[in-house]
């Protein structure tokens, strides 16, 4: 690829030594001190951009620009001539995410209870809504942040504001040692992004699902606020004028990634960009169907300290394998052809940035590739391709100039130049390659051999051989050795030689020269990695405990002679056949033969359908509970499931295979739920069950009182009398907002009414959170004066006072077993509650609100037995059809007929004893549990766990830092949790 | 068990067969008026064997007689036919605060948390409360005994034995002061070095809390008196149990050394133990009986086998460790005999299991003398059950002897039920 063999490319600019950089607006103080700015650089090892070499070639600079390149270029007089002999020249980097030159400081003043903004003037309602801020206000060149991005080689940055969720615009500046004015390449580049709200001190949102509702809501104002003319909010008016750009949304893990690329699909935006955390490999495939290019760090973590064996389990094995598998990060994202770009962020030093990119490439990482993410695709990504990126004719002089072939070889950077101003960063060892010098000067020693650590630990050959060290200062050699004391002689270069006067320690004067004796005969070693020999771990599904390489696929099944509860009409069979296909139940009865079914024994086993946890808070990210205002219909669960939270794996344990997730109960009107089924490694959205209702939660009491906070509050409502005028309000505003939106389309649209309104529209149900009869009876007054019902009372404790009056409502009621005594609100809860509920004509359930029971729900349904004498088939039926009705799922799940959804548990003793465990459990005819699948995944995680310990065991031997590491354990969330 | 066991007051006196239909269900005198027998029930002993179609019969409070063998005749004897019924010692519901604590979220029914770190001089037993309507809740499914403990601090008091079923605490009180409970730090690692400056401090402290309490109590006049360090003697002397409160084995294996080598007379027991499998050798080799919390609990790290809480029991057992459990919290409680059922479940027979909740715990509190067992001479305290006591299918209470007085078995709870079951014509 040599484009430019002889001629010469002379571009227009005629002006020989004038600065194209002179601060013209400004002052001076003295005489002005410009200097000459054209320079030849001759015998280059140019790559123009990534795939490109071009092999000793010359490159003039001039202006601030590129002027020419070609094999050779004529120099007149007073232009200046860099031998660069062979040495790299490469495109400057450019990083994508950076704060760099930000005069922003993330002050956060903590508040309790604080409702609005503090920010005065005109802004948005919410502080972590920013969209008017501009990185450029914020800018100021400066050399001691940018000493970080020279050294790693990067010469442009994207800047942003990292802090809040709306972050305004990012400046793409220069990192050179320029003016701020000079400095700036491009405003407004991107429309900034995250889902943390940094400094804001505002209490809204206070979860990972409130962030996602508030920029969805924000984005919808600000297309609103084009439209109208009544205000001016200078950030929605920011934002409006950002819907354009691209986004740059910075994501805190490959499930965020997931979560924010749903919001882009939402509103059809495309141009989003995603700053990741280096974990994207765990989910190769759902990136790679976003379609959109990445930013990612690469910020491997260092080995854990795992020596001590019962320190090391606080290491997770998810967080064991991260370790080993971020180096192959992006390797795996270039094999799946997804576009990414490299930032420096998390690296603290440019060291670090080179030691773990060239661990990348060892990791498989084509160095073609590697390049590429740093200069051509951020380019792209930036919107500056024909100012950045590659060295051509014409485009601004970013370039740095390193020893070697940097991607391949240990070089190093020795030179920056952005707009044509030179940077140096290191000095080039004036000993590379040479192993021997020979000494003359001195009477017993003549030569001097070279070591190899940095040439620092040399010997000093003669008569005698006595080790000596040799520094580099400026340029000169220092020598060091003992004999007959310290002695050091500095010498200076001369061309080939170094020479230099001192007085030996025996006092004597002595001029010493030193020459090249020998060189090295190998070149340094290499980094590209030798294909064959790169062995990528295997990820999991999901990437934690008991996670696999391989799902368990869909299997067509014939339970053969199991006792079968059916919950149907047939009640318990006694030795029946089951047939399952495609998910399905195909078939029930004696005897039944089915071609291609594998054939499961379970005589003497009991199989019944999986359990249905109406109430649960496993598998959610970052908070429960959106608490921060009386009403928030407007979050989902939906929005933040955790697939990898391994509580799903020990409810799957327990014999569970669907459950509502239902937001806390802290306020009166909280989230929406998300209805799933617990297959285990699946994707976020692969959890939902497809078609299901819209569900709401509502909640009830001292939770929503905030009676037990500890804290003095002022969030209304603070009685259950507010408690009442809140809900009458929110279904006033919903019905008057839907019949606003009949007569005006253009109205805003308010996510929050929106769902309150499908409650009036009876498109969405409430599962309400409740305890005293009091409450419970005010909330179907409510509903009945709107005309709608409430679909359940959860927990309910206090139903069986009020059995009358919800048995005329309809409503259904799902509760605990046995609490009680654990708040005010709970001193006349009764273990006989859910039976007599049931005995009155309710449809009842048992529900858990906590991973931990929901694990033994079938012993909580036993109670029933015990405290209200229930049939033993009704009171099965509390933990799977009867939450399956209230979820309304029973036409899918619920009990064991034909046509139904294959949920199915396999038990070895009658499912409600305590002495009944799970066998397995299959969701949709997959088996995601079963004794031989759990043995052989217990037997997994440790012998996985050991060998990565070893690993780092040998790590930290071979002398790499460690740290004491505490893996982040999944909350496990209750109603009462205050996030 | 060199601890004094407050002597129950058993009347003797000859009564009337008139005294005998008048006393019928009695509410809270201990006194056994009339022989009792009790035919034809399976009988769990609670030392591992099991009498079908047994025979018990208990007088003056106590079992004077127990085996296949049918008692035909004793003088003036009640005779109970409790054919296909099963009997039980009454349970003991250890590690919990049941009386001290009344309702969770109202700070002014808490009484189970003391100022301050070193507080081996509180006493559990006088905050006591008999009347809590928490404990005929326990009462009404077996829980004959409990040991309600003090929490918070490293030496949060003293807990005694007392009965669920009393007039007041002096009435309750079956082992008085039998433990001291000290709550070991976790051992956590930490990259901070000022938490591991924490660590060490809280560690250079409880070590010479116990240095200064051996001194103190070598004086024969100690003046200035200081309750933190006099509440030490028992202990120090074994004469009280030292229950170390900790989940983590590194920490376990740390206080087991440090106790061993400095105090080898100090009888330790360990509680909450969640990893205690993980030093099952060490605990046997060095006779350290264990009160594990809550069984029915979710794994302490995910790579832990998911039913590990629900075997770290057997475990221990099946190494030779002396082990009962104890469900945590206070209403909570009364679940305790169910998560010895998921024991029996996980890797224990039935009757193993049913001792994590009686003789193991009447050994651990050092009462074993007279409960946790049904032998000859024991206190006749104990369960007539419908079916399996540790399984909530059949684990009905049909009758409760305490000190051979059959007990009324209602509660508040139930009260409710039938009051709306009448409102609703329920049957």
């Amino acid at each position: 690829m040599r484009k430019y063999l002889t001629s010469i490319i002379l571009i227009a600019s005629l002006s020989l030594g004038v600065s194209a950089s002179a601060q013209e607006t400004f002052p001076h103080n003295g005489p002005r001190d410009q200097r000459p700015e054209s320079v030849i650089f001759t015998h280059v090892n140019l790559i123009p951009s990534s795939g490109q070499h071009l092999v000793d070639m010359s490159v003039w600079v001039e202006a601030g620009k590129i002027k020419a390149i070609a094999k050779e270029i004529p120099a007149n007089k007073g232009i200046k001539v860099v031998d660069l002999n062979g040495k790299y020249m490469y495109p400057a980097f450019i990083d994508a995410f950076s704060s760099y030159g930000l005069k922003w400081e993330s002050k956060r003043e903590s508040k309790s209870q604080q409702f609005l903004s503090n920010k005065p003037g005109a802004y948005s309602w919410n502080e972590a809504i920013r969209a008017e801020l501009k990185a450029e206000d914020y800018f100021a060149s400066d050399n001691r942040q940018a000493e970080l991005f020279r050294k790693a080689g990067f010469g442009v940055t994207n800047s942003l504001i990292q802090d809040g969720i709306c972050r305004g615009t990012s400046v793409v500046v220069s990192t050179g040692n320029h003016p701020s004015h000079e400095a700036i390449i491009k405003k407004n580049v991107h429309s900034a992004w995250s889902f943390n709200k940094g400094s804001s001190s505002q209490d809204y949102p206070g979860s990972a699902m409130g962030a996602v509702a508030l920029i969805r809501q924000s984005i919808l104002d600000a297309q609103w606020y084009t439209k109208q003319t009544k205000q001016t909010n200078l950030s929605l008016e920011a934002l409006s004028n950002q819907l354009k750009l691209p986004v740059l949304m910075e994501v805190e893990n490959k499930f965020a990634l997931l979560r924010a690329d749903r919001i882009a699909k939402e509103f059809g935006l495309n141009n989003w960009i995603y700053k990741g955390r280096g974990d994207e490999y765990q989910r190769l495939k759902e990136i790679k169907s976003t379609g959109k290019p990445l930013v990612i760090p690469l910020n491997f973590p260092k080995p854990y300290e795992v020596q001590d064996p019962f320190d090391a389990q606080y290491v997770s094995l998810a967080d064991l394998k991260h370790w080993e598998m971020a180096p192959f990060n992006p390797a795996l994202l270039a094999k799946e052809k997804i576009p990414f770009a490299l930032t420096l962020k998390g690296c603290d030093q440019a060291g670090e940035f080179w030691k773990n990119l060239r661990t990348a490439i060892k990791c498989g990482l084509d160095p073609e590739i590697a390049l590429k993410a740093l200069t051509e695709t951020p380019a792209q990504l930036l919107g500056i391709s024909n100012q950045a990126g590659s060295i051509k004719v014409g485009m601004p002089a970013h370039f740095i100039i390193a020893t070697t072939d940097l991607f391949r070889e240990n070089g190093k950077i020795l030179e920056l130049w952005t707009f044509g101003k030179q940077e140096v960063l290191d000095e080039e060892n004036p000993l590379e390659g040479i192993s021997q010098l020979t000494l003359t000067g001195l009477d017993s020693f003549t030569t001097i051999q070279l070591g190899s650590n940095e040439r620092q630990e040399a010997k000093l050959i003669g008569r005698d051989t006595i080790p000596m060290t040799l520094q580099q200062a400026n340029g000169s050699l220092i020598l060091q050795w003992k004999k007959n004391g310290l002695n050091q002689i500095t010498l200076n270069k001369y061309s080939s030689t170094w020479r230099g006067l001192g007085m030996l320690a025996n006092g004597k004067q002595v001029s010493l020269e030193v020459v090249e004796a020998k060189r090295n005969s190998e070149k340094p070693k290499a980094t590209t990695p030798q294909e064959k020999n790169i062995e990528i771990p295997t990820t999991l599904f999901p990437f934690c405990e008991y996670g696999s390489a391989q799902l368990p696929a869909k299997e067509n099944l014939l339970i053969k002679n199991a006792r079968v509860w059916t919950n149907e009409q047939e009640g318990i069979l006694e030795e029946a056949d089951v047939w399952i296909k495609d998910g399905k139940i195909a078939g029930i009865g004696k005897n039944l033969q089915a071609k291609d079914a594998r054939v499961i024994d379970a005589k003497g086993k009991q199989l019944t359908n999986g359990i249905i946890d109406e109430h649960s808070h496993v598998a959610i990210y970052n908070g429960v509970n959106e608490c921060t205002q009386a009403i928030t219909a407007e979050v989902r669960i939906g929005d933040v499931l955790n697939p990898e939270d391994i509580n799903i794996y020990r409810q799957l344990a327990g014999g569970v295979t669907a459950a509502q997730l239902l937001h806390g109960s802290c306020n009166p009107v909280g989230g929406q739920s998300a209805l799933v089924k617990l297959r285990w490694g699946v994707a976020p959205e692969e959890m939902k069950i497809e078609g299901a209702d819209g569900f709401i939660k509502f909640a009830l009491g001292e939770n929503v009182k905030q009676s037990n906070w500890g804290i003095y509050s002022s969030r209304y409502p603070q009685t259950r009398m507010g408690v009442e005028q809140v809900y009458y309000d929110a279904f006033y505003r919903a019905r008057e907002y839907d019949a606003e939106l009949k007569r005006n389309p253009s109205l805003r649209k308010d996510l929050e009414l929106e769902a309150l309104n499908e409650i009036l529209t009876r498109k969405r149900f409430i599962s309400c959170h409740s305890y005293v009869q009091s409450e419970i009876n005010m909330l179907m007054h409510v509903a009945d004066s709107f005309r709608f019902k409430v679909n359940t009372f959860t927990h309910i404790l206090e139903g069986y006072k009020v059995a009358d009056k919800m048995k005329k409502h309809g409503v259904s009621a799902s509760t605990f077993a046995d609490w009680w005594a654990y708040k005010y609100e709970v001193v006349e809860a009764i273990p006989y509650n859910g039976a007599l509920l049931h005995q009155m004509g309710i449809t009842t359930a048992i529900n858990s609100d906590d991973a931990e029971m929901g694990r033994r729900l079938n012993h909580e349904a036993a109670k029933m037995v015990k405290y209200g004498n229930l049939k033993e088939e009704e009171a099965w039926k509390m933990v799977t059809l009867n939450p399956a009705k209230m979820l309304h799922l029973d036409k899918q799940t619920g009990s064991i007929k034909v046509g139904k959804d294959a949920d199915l548990v396999l038990w070895n003793d009658n499912p409600l004893s305590i002495y009944a465990k799970p066998e397995m459990t299959m969701v949709d005819g997959v088996i995601y549990y079963s004794l031989e699948r759990d043995a052989e995944l217990r037997a997994f995680v440790q012998k996985e766990r050991q060998r990565i310990i070893q690993r780092m065991l040998e790590a930290k031997q071979s002398g790499e830092k460690t740290e004491v590491h505490i893996s982040r354990q999944d909350e496990v969330y209750h109603c009462e949790d205050e996030n | 068990m060199k601890f004094t066991i407050v002597k129950m007051k058993i009347k003797t006196t000859r009564t009337s067969l008139l005294t005998v239909v008048l006393a019928g269900l009695t509410l809270g005198s201990n006194a056994q008026e009339v022989p009792t027998i009790l035919s034809g029930a399976t009988i769990h002993t609670g030392t591992g064997e099991v009498i079908q179609n047994g025979t018990l019969v208990m007088n003056h409070g106590k079992i004077m007689s127990i085996g296949e063998e049918p008692v035909n005749f004793i003088k003036n004897a009640k005779v109970i036919d409790v054919t296909g019924k099963h009997i039980y010692p009454g349970v003991f519901a250890l590690n919990n605060i049941m009386g001290l604590n009344e309702i969770d979220a109202v700070r002014a029914t808490r009484d189970f948390n003391e100022v301050g770190d070193f507080n081996p001089n509180v006493r559990s037993l006088i905050a006591y409360n008999t009347d809590s309507k928490i404990l005929p809740t326990a009462f009404f499914n077996g829980i004959l005994f409990t040991q309600p403990v003090p929490q918070g601090g490293s030496i949060s008091g003293s807990s005694s034995l007392v009965y669920t079923k009393a007039w007041n605490w002096e009435d309750a009180a079956i082992a008085e002061d039998e433990g001291v409970h000290l709550n070991y730090p976790d051992f956590r690692p930490n990259h901070k070095p000022e938490e591991q400056e924490r660590l060490n401090k809280e560690l250079e402290a409880i070590r010479k809390f116990f240095e200064d309490a051996k001194q103190y109590n070598q004086q024969s006049n100690p003046s200035p008196v200081n309750l933190r360090l006099k509440a030490m003697k028992k202990v120090l002397e074994g004469k009280a149990n030292l229950y170390i409160h900790t989940n983590k084995a590194k920490a376990m294996l740390h206080a087991i050394a440090f106790f061993k080598t400095n105090y080898p007379e100090v009888k330790i027991v360990l509680v909450d133990a969640e990893e205690a499998w993980q030093v099952a050798d060490e605990l046997a080799k060095q006779k350290i009986p264990v009160i594990l919390g809550t069984i029915h609990r979710l794994p302490s790290y995910p790579a832990n086998d998911v039913d590990q809480p629900f075997k770290t029991p057997a475990q221990l057992v099946r190494k030779g460790v002396l082990v009962a459990i104890s469900q945590t919290g206070s209403w909570e409680s009364r679940n305790v005999m169910f998560n010895a059922g998921t024991c029996a479940a996980y890797g224990l027979t039935k009757e193993e299991a049913l001792q994590l909740i009686t003789l193991n715990a009447a050994k651990i509190t050092c009462t074993a003398e007279k409960l946790g067992s049904l032998e000859k001479g024991k206190e006749a305290s104990l369960l007539v059950v419908d079916g399996d006591l540790l399984d909530m299918r059949s684990s009905k209470i049909q009758k409760i002897f305490k000190q051979g007085e059959e007990q009324q078995l209602s509660n508040e709870q139930e009260a409710l039920y039938k009051k709306y079951k009448e409102k609703y014509g329920l049957e």
